[in-house]
């Protein structure tokens, strides 16, 4: 398997620019199969815009990605969709008048000749709701009747549907639960054991360091340090996403350097 | 854990241990649906009352669908673009304009009646594209795209048109005029083809609501209860009965109109509910920024429905035409509104994402009914249109307040 040796996912020289805003500059970004990458940033520092990019719902306006080493382009969810690449959205992109089921499937529904194969899916989300130990109670509520965590548990289990090489999380844990956090860690790990590369963005350094391989620093739209999880500091971390000297975070480990991060 | 399709069936039979909840969920969606034809049996029965049973005599049923045959058509297409989040104010003309051509199609150029009505279709699905093209790929909102083809289709009528011009193919008016030929004979007084027509419909009811059952039952999913499901095919066979009854006494049968809106009804019913493309319409119109990330390519699907309902008015500029033996540069006015108030009178919400061919339906023939009522019983047209205002106004209250008390939004 020579290929599997490289990364999953390469992003080279990503930019992209909405306005006079520059969310991105120039930033490069490596997934490997068996790997968990922690993308962290302040806020507004790019990490969303990354991972719409990954998700085709954004284009760059300049780099390059590659997949198993080949460049695509991602020009659309579908398109995305299509290369293995499955995404829960900060905002988690949810239809409230449709059901579990549909919500499950949106975009990707099984069909035969003409009809849609409704039995069929809802027999595979029971299944697939069942294993994230989620609290909803049907396949079928509608998406308006649960509550914030429930509708998250919704958005996570969409990347357990097609066979996804990369999965992408922008804080999927930020409405639940200690215990339903606790179920959604667990869930990276099994990704993570099955040979997938997952992005996890997350602003909760417990769980960056719980689950991830290796820890990406984002600041101001540019790469801003990475580092090996079990080897980085917790001040060393801090310093990369507030952009102090390491040694002024070294001497001040707490207080304002802190508070950056909340 | 697998991320494949193929996962292992984990729990036991669903069926034994669903919830009361689950049980009844399918009933508390569809409250609002039975809810809806109650209203229309009720009007019925009331005008039955008030017009000394004038109101359901053979040959007025039969006229009470050529009637609002229109209605019906439009409606249809309208509340798949109401559920899309869009509106279309421009059926109205885009009627007018075609069934213009359809006439000049005939009287000047000759060409024979289904030609004539599938130049209609044609011209219908250029018109939803040109609309769609705007709306979907330009991304004018619909309202102000259709508000301009309101304008544009009705001054291309009166510019084609200019008055009216008369069609005098036989056949193309019988397309309204007759009804399905009397082939099989009569049984006493009733038409033994409408009879058979009844019959078989009833019968592919039954085995619909059966085979989509026992699909659920082989996947081991939730089913209605029996009572729930038996009373639901009773109702349903006894509509269906009662209108085949009445109408194998009038005196053509079944009217052609009638074949053509209940072809549409089950093909509908079936796109909207059944196909990736029914739930592609809800999903943009529940959320379509979601539905966007998720997939769904909401500028086709956009795009579509608005084709969609262009073949639709161009199918009513046919069923217009046909039924006035003429076509007329004011025809179609004022046809956008009442397919617009059927589908909010039948349960589609403003916002979007909510709605049902059945409910438009039945919105339109609660209009039908009013008007007729109110003909029979000899009350002024302008407040006929009063009532119907205040018949709209009273059923989307309803359906707020009643939404409000179940405490979703
Ligand atoms: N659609 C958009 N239009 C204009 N500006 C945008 C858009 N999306 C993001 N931005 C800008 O790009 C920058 C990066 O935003 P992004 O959402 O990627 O940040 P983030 O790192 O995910 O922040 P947070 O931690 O708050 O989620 C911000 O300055 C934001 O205002
Ligand atoms: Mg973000």
């Amino acid at each position: 398997m020579g290929v599997a040796q490289g990364p999953l996912l390469t992003m080279h020289g990503i930019s992209k620019r909405f306005g006079a805003v520059e969310a991105l500059t120039d930033v490069d970004l490596e997934v490997h199969a068996h790997e968990v990458v922690a993308l962290i940033g302040d806020n507004a520092a790019g990490k969303s815009t990354l991972a719409k990019i990954v998700a085709g719902a954004l284009t760059p306006d300049s780099g390059l990605i590659e997949i198993n080493g080949e460049a695509v382009t991602i020009p659309t969810p579908a398109a995305a969709y299509n290369l293995g690449i499955a995404t829960v959205f900060q905002d988690f992109a949810l239809c409230e008048n449709l059901d579990v089921t549909a919500n499950l499937f949106l975009g990707r529904e099984m069909h035969g000749a003409l009809r849609r194969s409704d039995e069929e899916m809802e027999r595979i989300t029971r299944e697939v709701l069942d294993r994230l130990a989620s609290r909803i109670p049907s396949a079928r509520t509608p998406l308006g009747s649960l509550s914030a965590g429930q509708r998250q548990s919704v958005a996570i289990a969409r990347t357990l549907i097609g066979s996804p090489r990369i999965v992408v999380l922008d804080e999927p844990t930020a409405s639940l639960s200690v215990g339903q956090t606790a179920e959604v860690l667990t869930h990276i790990e099994r990704l993570r054991e099955m040979g997938l590369g997952i992005i996890l963005i997350s602003h909760n350094m417990t769980d960056v360091r719980a689950v991830s391989d290796r820890i990406e620093v984002l600041r101001l739209g540019r790469n801003n340090g990475s580092f090996v999880t079990q080897h980085a500091s917790y001040e060393e971390i801090i310093a990369a996403i507030t952009g102090a000297p390491r040694a002024d975070a070294l001497r001040h480990p707490t207080g304002a350097t802190l508070s950056a991060v909340s | 854990m697998s991320t494949d399709l193929n996962l292992v069936p984990t729990g036991g039979p669903l069926t034994k241990n669903s919830s009361w909840r689950e049980r009844f969920g399918g009933l508390g969606g569809n409250a609002r649906q039975y809810g809806i034809f109650a209203a229309l049996v009720v009007i019925i029965l009331l005008f039955q009352g008030m017009t000394g049973g004038r109101l359901l005599y053979p040959d007025n049923v039969a006229a009470l669908i050529n009637q609002n045959a229109y209605v019906m058509v439009l409606a249809i297409g309208m509340v798949m673009v109401i559920i899309a989040g869009h509106i279309d104010l421009s059926v109205g003309s885009v009627v007018a304009t075609i069934g213009g051509v359809t006439a000049i199609s005939i009287h000047d150029w000759g060409l024979s009646w289904w030609l004539a009505v599938l130049l209609a279709l044609v011209l219908g699905a250029v018109v939803g594209a040109w609309q769609g093209f705007w709306i979907a790929y330009v991304g004018i909102p619909a309202f102000i795209v259709t508000l301009a083809g309101m304008l544009i289709f009705r001054g291309l009528a009166l510019a084609i048109v200019s008055q009216s011009i008369p069609v005098l193919d036989p056949t193309f008016n019988g397309i309204m005029a007759n009804s399905l030929p009397n082939f099989l004979g009569r049984l006493g007084d009733a038409d033994i083809l409408t009879l058979v027509i009844g019959a078989l419909l009833i019968l592919t009811t039954i085995w619909a609501q059966m085979r989509s059952r026992s699909a659920l039952r082989d996947h081991n999913l939730a089913v209605e209860a029996v009572g729930v499901f038996v009373a639901k095919i009773v109702l349903a066979a006894l509509g269906i009965g009662v209108v085949t009854w009445l109408l194998s006494r009038s005196t053509g049968g079944t009217p052609i109109a009638l074949a053509i809106c209940a072809v549409l009804i089950v093909a509908y019913t079936f796109i909207m509910g059944r196909t990736v493309f029914g739930r592609h319409i809800y999903a943009i119109g529940g959320n379509r920024q979601a539905a966007r990330l998720s997939g769904v390519s909401t500028r086709s699907v956009d795009f579509w429905i608005f084709v969609n309902i262009g073949v639709l008015a161009g199918l009513t500029g046919v069923i217009v035409t046909s039924r006035l033996g003429t076509a007329l540069a004011a025809a179609g006015n004022g046809f956008e509104l009442d397919a617009i108030a059927a589908c909010f009178i039948g349960g589609a919400a403003v916002t979007g994402g909510i709605g049902r061919i059945s409910g438009a339906i039945v919105g339109a023939l609660i209009m039908g009914v009013l008007n007729q009522g109110l003909s029979i019983m000899g009350v002024d047209p302008s407040w006929t249109q009063v009532i119907k205002g205040l018949v709209l106004l009273l059923a989307v209250a309803y359906d707020l307040v009643s939404k409000r008390r179940a405490g979703t939004q």
